[in-house]
């Protein structure tokens, strides 16, 4: 006797489940259920816009109101994919259009957008809220104009990263007088000046307005205008921090300062004159968030703007801030949970700032909350490794770059083996680690040993032979995305770990020792798999079984090989494959 | 350390004959031999030679144009990356401005992206379009950025290899564009042209 609660009752209740992994469990509970949960899922993320079609997509969620996409791998925003390589997101805003009339949010990551798209986005969606493009291309401030103009009730138009095609500062003025919705602008991307007027009017007629970025070109002496105008922002991104007029630029800033009670994140600060830091003084003891990352300035006035931030609990920073600022960073900010420390010089050999391992140290000793980590620096060694791991077992995230290719322990001139397997093996609830450094394939035995939690690793210049690679696929578990540049990883691994290609979402190799021979067969014995070969250089017809393939990219997929690749990329057909004699 | 592999997948969704052989040498074409792959025994130090070879031997680093070394390394966002080489290019006047006394502005205090706009006109199509060079930093870029413009007049084209791209330089001449770094192309570049081959 089966009895079952009514649909609408399953639907309230299923509204309170939002984790996509959660979501996905209820769908597999059986045929009604998934019924009813696929009728009423409003958000949709795709890791990997390839994956999955866009028909597939609106064909089982019809009712969405929200998409996240990603398209090219991670490690394009190093530029190690090629130009054209894919993640048009064109198929996926004409599909929606047609099939998501109430779609509200769009997120976009490494996506080839154009204008033609956004003028869609514009134009299909009477309710359109979000629109997100995160590390974008392919699109001018045409395209923006259109969004400004059509968007009656948007909310919040974040650039993030994107590289915009500026064709005029004017798209600005496009957003209509009545439109009075925005909550958050984030144009610090787009190289040349947006009108100022248009800005200052758009600010002053956006009352929820919380998060503000401006660009570069947005001159200091217009920013207390902006401030005065939204006292109620929570973020802040800066233009351009110094200003070639003197007289009253500096009172009427940190007066503008004042006023803003509500303010907790900046960011921005190119080109900074360290003589107006002190004007967001009144700001310092409220601050959860801090990016001073395109800031070079020096150690002293870093620490001087540190120390008086206690609530920090994100800090970008270039590595002028050296270890005495990290000392400060250790003493001051006891709630800092992110801390992300880039090179200021990173061509040059020899560091001309006095940051090392110890910095990290310092900060790993006295801030116990802190979990996630990016940090370039010129030395390492594996003792500092074990200490902080020793000291953060909380670490989520640890993405360690020591700028020279296969730098020893700079004390012992080991590799720094050890130093990394102390971090996985202390470190239980880590999921994103990046490695450099020297390494041999110990230190992947320790990964597959210890980091059943990883999700993500990125792997450059290390190791010494396959049993690396077996080491990580045979023994993380959870492992979702992994990169791997310049390593001698050949086929042997691969082949021996078919099966786990198809639990991750993604696995990229460039400039490694893996064979088109072996990339065919991969391809031949796992129909769910894309294998991507990418050769710039040759014609991938006359490739030799043997021959090395210089990038290759391999993903899970239903949705079968794409068609919209670039001549120098190739999916390995299953096909032709078995029919070449 | 040895270790033993299986090389077939713990299911079997497809007849466990595998039609090729994959070390396969000179004979790269699928060879019809019928060959049930063996297990593997991991020989540490064959694999090593072998990979080696590929690795050393056969293999260039992917050397960066400007002469930086490594592509993508160290591991930063190609936005900040860009970031750092306006802030260190302004040495040399890279912009060429000068105050009164002769001396080189500090790029420091005006760093943000000038404008830097041509027009662009391609064979056969009426209306003519400005791109802003100053946000484009290599030919292969502006490549991929034309083909977008002008993506409705390129058929099936996707590298646009019918087409050649001609630029006026700014002593009147028209020249083929991808002879001179790209740091030269834009100080001297009037205008474009994709002629059709």
């Amino acid at each position: 006797m089966v009895y079952s609660l009514p649909e609408e009752v399953l639907e309230h209740v299923f509204s309170f489940i939002t984790l996509d992994k959660d979501r996905n469990a209820v769908s597999l509970v059986c045929k009604s259920w998934y019924e009813i949960e696929r009728w009423c899922r409003r958000r949709i993320f795709v890791g990997n816009c390839y994956a999955v079609s866009p028909s597939i997509m609106t064909r089982r969620f019809p009712e969405v109101r929200s998409v996240e996409l990603k398209g090219k791998p991670h490690f394009a925003d190093f530029n190690l994919v090629p130009e054209g390589w894919g993640g048009f997101a064109c198929p996926w805003i004409s599909e929606m259009s047609r099939a998501y009339p109430w779609l509200e949010e769009i997120r976009l990551k490494r996506m080839v957008v154009t204008d033609e798209s956004l003028e869609l986005i514009s134009t299909s969606f009477k309710n359109f809220k979000v629109l997100v493009l995160s590390s974008c291309e392919g699109f001018s401030t045409d395209g923006l104009a259109a969004i400004a103009a059509n968007c009656r009730n948007l909310r919040k138009l974040d650039l993030r990263e994107s590289e915009v095609m500026d064709l005029s500062g004017h798209w600005l003025s496009h957003f209509p007088n009545t439109c009075t919705s925005l909550e958050s602008l984030n144009i610090a991307c787009l190289g040349s000046e947006v009108s100022f007027s248009a800005l200052e009017r758009l600010v002053g007629r956006s009352p929820n307005l919380k998060i503000l970025r401006l660009n570069r070109a947005v001159p200091l002496e217009k920013l207390s205008t902006l401030l005065c105008r939204a006292p109620q922002l929570v973020e802040l991104g800066t233009g351009a921090y110094s200003s070639g007029i003197r007289s009253d630029v500096y009172s009427s800033l940190s007066k503008a300062f004042l006023g803003c009670k509500e303010l907790k994140g900046l960011s921005g600060f190119w080109d900074v004159d360290p003589s107006y830091l002190l004007a967001f003084y009144s700001v310092c003891s409220r601050l959860t968030s801090l990016n001073l990352s395109y800031a070079t300035i020096r150690s002293p006035d870093i620490t001087k703007v540190i120390s008086q931030c206690p609530n920090l609990q994100r800090l970008w920073v270039l590595d002028h801030v050296e270890d005495s600022g990290l000392n400060a960073v250790a003493l001051s900010c006891k709630d800092l949970r992110e801390l992300r420390v880039f090179p200021s010089d990173p061509y040059i050999a020899d560091a001309n700032v006095t940051l090392t391992e110890q910095g990290l140290v310092s900060v790993s000793e006295g801030c116990p909350k802190l979990q996630s980590v990016l940090y370039f620096c010129r030395q390492m060694s594996n003792s500092a490794l074990i200490t902080i791991a020793r000291n953060r077992p909380n670490l989520i995230c640890f993405r360690l770059c020591v700028i020279e290719p296969r730098a020893p322990d700079y004390l012992t001139l080991e590799p720094l083996d050890v130093g990394f397997g102390a971090i996985v093996e202390h470190c239980k609830e880590l999921r994103r680690l990046s490695l450099s450094g020297l390494l041999t394939d110990r230190v992947f035995e320790y990964i597959g040993r210890h980091a059943k939690r990883l999700e993500m690793l990125s792997i450059a210049f290390a190791g010494n032979s396959d049993l690396g690679l077996h080491h990580v696929l045979s023994g993380c578990d959870g492992l979702r995305k992994l990169e791997i540049r310049d390593c001698p990883f050949g086929d042997k691994a691969l082949l021996a770990n078919v099966a786990k290609l198809e639990t991750m979402r993604s696995l990229w190799m460039s400039s490694c020792a893996v064979s088109y021979g072996a990339c065919k067969f991969l391809s031949q014995k796992m129909p769910m798999l894309n294998v991507e070969v990418i050769d710039e250089n040759g014609s991938l017809d006359s490739r030799f079984d043997s021959c090395p393939v210089e990038k290759l990219y391999i993903y899970r997929t239903v949705a079968g090989p794409r068609s919209d690749m670039p001549g120098y990329i190739r999916t390995i057909d299953r096909d032709r494959v078995n029919t070449i004699s | 350390m040895e270790l033993e592999l299986s090389l077939s997948p713990p299911y079997q969704k497809t007849p466990s004959i595998i039609n090729k052989s994959f070390h396969g040498g000179d004979d790269d074409r699928c060879s019809s031999t019928v060959t049930r792959f063996p297990r593997v025994s991991w020989n540490q130090d064959e694999d090593d030679d072998n990979n080696k070879r590929f690795f050393n031997g056969e293999y260039q680093q992917d050397m960066d144009g400007d002469g930086e070394g490594l592509i993508g390394w160290p591991p930063l966002h190609s936005w900040r990356k860009r970031f750092m080489e306006e802030n260190h290019s302004g040495g040399e006047g890279f912009n060429g401005r000068v105050d009164e006394e002769g001396e080189n502005i500090n790029v420091m205090n005006n760093n943000y992206n000038e404008l830097l706009f041509v027009k662009v006109k391609m064979d056969g199509v009426g209306i003519a379009r400005k791109i802003d060079l100053n946000a484009i930093h290599s030919y292969q870029m502006l490549t991929s950025t034309l083909i977008h413009m002008f993506h409705k007049y390129v058929e099936n084209d996707e590298d646009g290899a019918s087409y050649k791209l001609m630029y006026q330089h700014k002593d009147g001449h028209w020249l083929l564009a991808g002879d001179i770094p790209w740091e030269m192309f834009i100080q001297t570049v009037q205008r474009i042209q994709m002629v059709r081959k």
